[in-house]
């Protein structure tokens, strides 16, 4: 009996330790890295996007002619009560200040707000500051208008790229889930804090060409690229491409040809092809000349001073088509190419999300100080997406490992997204080196993101499969844990067993002769023949 | 409206802000009625306002080193109320320069060679490319390169795709005496500039994989253990100094080559598009993938070098096309593009042995012979390319027993010198015709006769055997370099001589570079300094064991074995030149794949069954072998149970039948 029990303890010994020590071991020694990823904060920050952002742009008054000690917090209310009066998709808000005694307000680097008497109501806003002007009479003043006027005005005019960009469209009032800022136009590029420009003067045959392209972009573009360094850096490049007319050649006899006959026969392949940008977007400007065998374009609508049409490609670049082809030995000069590059810059501007063609950049400095907040929402959206993305990809893969570096790249986004964050929420601050800062913050939040997203190694454990796990050890496991297995159900089965044995051994103990068992079956026999008769 | 007044402000702040510092200055916006009220100003009015200031921009209009030859012509200006939208008065030419020149070689050969010059735009050394006045310019030279260089710090760039065999003993010397052509394979190496050996390596692995990308090869698959840092061998020959734009670094020469790497119509196509003229026109309007790698020996070459004078530097690229193909098969290709035996009346028999519809012996090939450029090549040359100050120029090489003609629109024309410049669109064709093709331009003599083989046998060892043969009335010096593979463990010191002239190793090897390799990180790097006598054979040898590789290092196709890249041999004295052996097929140990498996299924049933011994030792019940009978005995078997069962059956039967008798 004893020797039973010890041998079943054995056995469950062996299986306990197999069970409990061994296979959690092996399954620990052989479980790939998976770093612990903090999805719940992530998803709960793509569910309530922007929630902990409260943006708040400190604006200053000021009063040439009368002193209005309070007219701040009337503004201030008025202010407030319009922002309400529109589903916001971002939280914003405007601090108005009063300009304290002696402080001297620099208009290039804070919003100021000047009231001025003046003979009507209206306002003005200065196109090399960032300074507001309403103008208000005294009737304004009587009928205690001028709170509103100048809240209005503000909001509206002055920050009316964050009035448009900032709410939501009433179409999207029921898309409660989602509550993400618009979408950019069509026409425009992803945001990047680099670009780069590819012009490209093209000619269908292989004559020679040149252009005074120099001299025209240092006149004419550097001092856009200065204006918008502080939002997008440019790097430029320009070629002369020969026997490239973009398959314009095709549609020479078409004389009205339809936006489908245009679209289709571009051939943009080589100009996007073969290059190696270090930047992640790129603008082309394709400058294209038909060859003389493909003879003039008749769609193109071409006068004497201008004799080309420009075109636009989604998120390409312009093209500017001519009408004839270069005479020979051509050289372009700086009459023809200005208007060319100066077409080129307002399409820039859409290009780039800058504009569309309801928005107007007639108060420069405004509308990109306001671009740059936007851009750092967007910006800081968009990370929390490629994080979320992260997330869902872990998720769905188990088997797929997640290296420490991940780890590190997301906790350093989210503290980049929390500075950005803090800096935006800050009412105090609202000079120009904030939004500068901020959105440099939200450009390296998004470039942590993504390259916390494409991290060489996470893609590549996925292809490894869990099946080359099993088909390694198994030969290993499958003998042994079969060999347990049934050692131990023997062992615990024998008990019945035994009880037999020992049973049938104490009948052997009892019958000890043989002969007597054969008596004993001779009268059973012999006892069923009775019965039967 | 608002858009247009959009454009009138940027306009303003394009045409009025020149020469500012700040941000401030230069944004000086049309005052704001303007701005505001009248959007009707539109983008037309610019020209005019534009076209005032053009005399000032005339003035400084430099004209760039790129556009060379500035001549004065009748000006045939579209003249409209003072704006001059194209000026024509000069003639625009690019530093582009193109030539083709063929040369009949022995035995019905014919060497075509493709030559293609062109210059950059002078590069803005030291400049930031986003600061806000700098513009990149291409115009003849590459768009797709010159970023790749400027990345990558690169200064000089030497890239090979070659294939095939030059038949040096019939051929003579390679053309531009092997300056321009590599191992089979893809040979690559480059002089780039870098603060360490560590950045010049990370830059050379930024190089590889862009060019693998632009010339769609797989020179990505170069890494650090197919890199070596030549150290006598691969000097420019020239001897301008390597410009440094940054004088805290040093210029590092890297090189590596991939041997017997295919080379194709895709790595030719890029090669095309690197060109102006883009294979449209001029002489690159022959180049056809189907006829290139038909051909024997084919090369194609590029080389990249960055030229300084004082501050403006410029990148120089020769891009060389090479080919050596037979005539005959060609004109027969081109005729009969799927070869049929040809009928008997067609076939040339020997009339002096027996010849008859099911016998014959063909005459030797005919000395005569008259084809044209356009039969060889599938078409005609395409014009001149335009825009370079020379037209492009078609040469041949031949001998007295040959006349060429050029061919323009059925008229023939001939010069002197056999050398033909393209003019204009029109098409173009060279005419051959020679009475003994046997007499040809004899080639320059080869200064040396290298060859190359492995020797010996098995699995785990082996031996290199380099010949060379120097036929000439001089001594030869040279450089001998060769980069092994890691998994070829040279012994150096098993370094023999053999020569029929009694030379003994310190007469011939000068001086030895030797950089052993380490696995999987560095090939074997050496390079020897020899002088061989003239008339004289020299066989050096030396043994190496072969490694054996981890499972995942074989390639795809291990049996077929491995490739061995070419050594290269430079010739110093008496003429500079060079020449490379033939790649060699190395046959490693190759492993059954499936073995690691089985090894797995072994163990683990040899474990299996110790684990199983031991468990079953621990947990079964142990019983002397008397208790054990006496069980067995007790425990009815099932064999007695059927005895019994039938037994029972036997004597109920008989006990039926009894009382059916009694009944």
């Amino acid at each position: 009996m004893s020797q039973l029990y010890l041998r079943r303890v054995v056995a469950l010994w062996f299986g306990a330790v197999f069970a409990l020590v061994g296979v959690p071991l092996w399954y620990k020694l052989t479980t790939i890295y998976r770093a612990p990823l903090p999805g719940t904060y992530i998803s709960s920050l793509r569910e309530n996007m922007h929630s902990d952002v409260h943006l708040v742009v400190p604006v200053y008054v000021r009063s040439d002619t009368y002193k209005f000690p309070d007219v701040h917090e009337a503004i201030q209310l008025q202010a407030d009560a319009l922002l309400q009066s529109k589903p916001r998709a971002v939280n914003w808000s405007l601090q108005i200040l009063q300009a304290e005694k002696n402080q001297v307000l620099d208009p290039e680097s804070d919003y100021v707000l000047t009231l001025t008497l003046d003979d009507f109501t209206g306002y003005s806003i200065a196109y090399d500051s960032k300074e507001t002007i309403v103008f208000f009479d005294d009737t304004a003043v009587v009928s205690n208008d001028i709170p509103f006027f100048a809240a209005q005005t503000l909001i509206e005019h002055t920050f009316g790229t964050e009035w448009t960009h900032l709410s939501l469209d009433s179409s999207d009032q029921n898309d409660q889930g989602n509550r993400g800022l618009g979408k950019s136009s069509e026409m425009a590029i992803s945001y990047a804090p680099k670009v780069h420009l590819s012009l490209s003067l093209l000619t269908g045959d292989g004559r020679p060409v040149a252009w005074n392209i120099e001299s025209t972009l240092n006149q004419y573009f550097t001092p856009l690229r200065q204006f918008l360094s502080p939002l997008i850096n440019f790097t430029v490049d320009t070629s002369i491409l020969h026997f490239n007319d973009l398959n314009l050649g095709s549609l020479h006899d078409i004389q009205d040809p339809s936006w489908q006959d245009l679209a289709h026969s571009i051939d943009l392949s080589e100009l996007s092809s073969l290059n190696h940008y270090r930047e992640k977007n790129a603008i082309n400007l394709a400058i294209v000349f038909p060859s003389p065998e493909a003879g003039q374009l008749g769609f193109v609508n071409a006068t004497e001073d201008r004799p080309w049409q420009s075109f636009m490609v989604p998120q390409w670049g312009a093209l500017v088509v001519n009408k004839e082809a270069l005479p020979d030995n051509s050289r372009l000069t700086q009459d023809y190419l200005a208007p060319v590059i100066y077409s080129f810059a307002c399409e820039l501007f859409q290009f780039l999300g800058l504009s569309n063609e309801k928005a107007d950049l007639s108060t420069p400095y405004i509308t990109i100080d306001s671009f740059k907040r936007v851009t750092t929402l967007k910006n800081l959206e968009h990370g929390i997406e490629t994080m979320w993305s992260l997330i869902k990809l872990t998720d769905q893969f188990p088997q797929m490992a997640v290296p420490k570096q991940v780890l590190s790249d997301v906790e350093q986004a989210i503290s980049l997204r929390l500075k950005a964050v803090e800096l935006l929420n800050d009412p105090k601050r609202g000079d120009e080196a904030t939004w500068n800062e901020a959105l440099h913050l939200s450009n390296s939040f998004v470039e942590v993101c993504e390259r916390a997203f494409f991290h060489k190694e996470m893609v590549q454990q996925n292809f490894f499969p869990q099946e080359h796990k099993i088909a390694v050890y198994l030969p290993f496991l499958g003998p042994i844990f079969v060999i347990i297995l049934t050692g131990l159900l023997k062992t615990l089965r024998e008990n019945n067993d035994d009880d037999e044995d020992e049973v049938e051994e104490k009948q052997v103990k009892i019958s000890d002769s043989p002969a007597d068992e054969t008596e004993q079956l001779d009268e059973k026999t012999h006892d069923s023949s009775l019965t039967k008769e | 409206m608002r858009f247009e007044s959009l454009c009138v402000w940027a306009f303003a702040a394009f045409a009025f802000g020149v020469g500012g510092n700040s941000i401030d200055d230069e944004l000086i916006i049309p005052d704001e009625t303007e701005s505001a009220g009248s959007g009707d100003q539109t983008c037309s009015i610019f020209g005019t306002s534009a076209s005032s200031q053009e005399n000032i921009e005339m003035e400084q209009l430099n004209t760039s080193s790129i556009e060379e030859n500035v001549n004065a012509r009748t000006s045939s200006e579209i003249e409209n109320a003072g704006i001059v939208l194209f000026e024509n008065n000069s003639i625009v030419r690019y530093p582009f320069d193109e030539e083709l020149t063929l040369k009949p070689l022995p035995r019905n050969f014919m060497l075509a060679s493709f030559a293609f010059q062109m210059q950059s735009n002078n590069l803005t050394v030291g400049k930031s490319e986003v600061s806000h006045d700098a513009y990149r310019h291409y115009t003849v030279f590459p768009k797709s390169l010159s970023p790749i260089l400027e990345y990558s710090q690169t200064r000089e760039l030497h890239l090979r795709f070659t294939h095939g065999r030059w038949d040096a003993e019939s051929w003579g010397q390679l053309p531009h005496n092997g300056t321009k052509s590599g191992g089979s394979g893809v040979e690559l190496w480059a002089v780039i500039e870098a603060a360490s050996r560590d950045e010049a390596f990370e830059n050379w692995i930024m190089l590889t994989n862009s060019l693998s990308g632009l010339f769609c090869s797989s020179i990505n698959f170069i890494n650090m253990e197919k890199t070596t840092y030549p150290v006598h061998s691969f000097q420019s020959s020239d001897q301008q100094p390597i410009p440094i734009f940054d004088t805290s670094k040093k210029a590092y020469l890297l090189r590596a080559a991939l041997a017997n790497e295919p080379i194709c119509t895709e790595n030719l196509t890029p090669f095309l598009k690197l060109l102006p003229t883009r294979g449209r026109s001029g002489i690159s309007s022959l180049l056809d993938g189907h006829k290139v790698f038909d051909s024997n020996w084919h090369s194609l070459s590029m080389d990249v070098e960055t030229v300084c004078d004082g501050d403006t530097c410029q990148y120089h690229m020769d891009a060389n096309i090479e080919m050596v193909f037979n005539v005959q098969n060609s004109l027969a290709r081109a005729e009969n593009p799927i070869p049929k035996p040809l009928g008997d009346a067609e076939l040339q028999c020997d009339e002096s042995k027996p010849h008859n519809a099911w016998e014959c012996f063909p005459l030797p090939q005919s000395k005569h012979i008259k084809f044209r450029l356009s039969e060889l090549f599938g078409k005609k040359v395409v014009g001149s390319n335009l825009i370079s100050e020379n037209p492009s120029k078609v040469c041949a090489q031949v001998s007295d027993s040959w006349t060429v003609y050029l061919d323009i629109g059925d008229s023939l024309f001939s010069t002197d010198d056999n050398c033909f410049a393209i003019r204009d669109n029109e098409l173009h064709d060279l005419h051959f015709q020679s009475d003994d093709t046997a007499h040809v331009v004899k080639s320059d003599d080869v200064p040396l006769f290298v060859s190359r083989s492995l020797t010996g046998y098995g699995q785990d060892g082996g031996g290199l055997r380099a010949v060379f043969r120097n036929p000439n009335n001089v001594t030869v010096d040279a450089i001998y370099f060769e980069s092994l593979p890691w998994y070829m463990r040279l012994y150096l010191s098993s370094l023999e001589i053999e020569s029929e002239d009694g030379l003994e190793i310190g007469d011939v090897i000068k001086s030895t570079f030797y950089l052993p390799a380490i696995d999987r990180q560095r090939p074997t790097h050496l390079e020897f300094n020899i002088s061989i006598p003239a008339h004289t054979t020299v066989a050096l040898s030396y043994q190496f064991s072969k490694a054996l590789l981890k499972y995942a290092e074989y390639p795809p196709d291990a049996n077929h074995g491995f490739e061995i890249e070419s050594a290269l041999i430079t010739v110093l004295r008496p003429i500079r030149s060079e020449m490379r052996t033939a790649t060699l097929l190395l046959s490693l140990s190759t492993p059954d794949f499936s073995m690691p498996y089985n090894v797995i299924i072994l163990t683990s049933t040899v474990m299996g069954l110790a684990f199983g011994t031991l468990f079953n030792l621990m947990v079964k019940k142990l019983v002397t072998v008397e208790e054990a009978d006496r069980k067995a005995a007790a425990k009815r078997s099932i064999k007695a149970q059927l005895i019994e069962y039938l037994a029972r059956l036997k004597t109920n039967g008989n006990k039926t039948n009894q009382e059916k008798k009694r009944q």
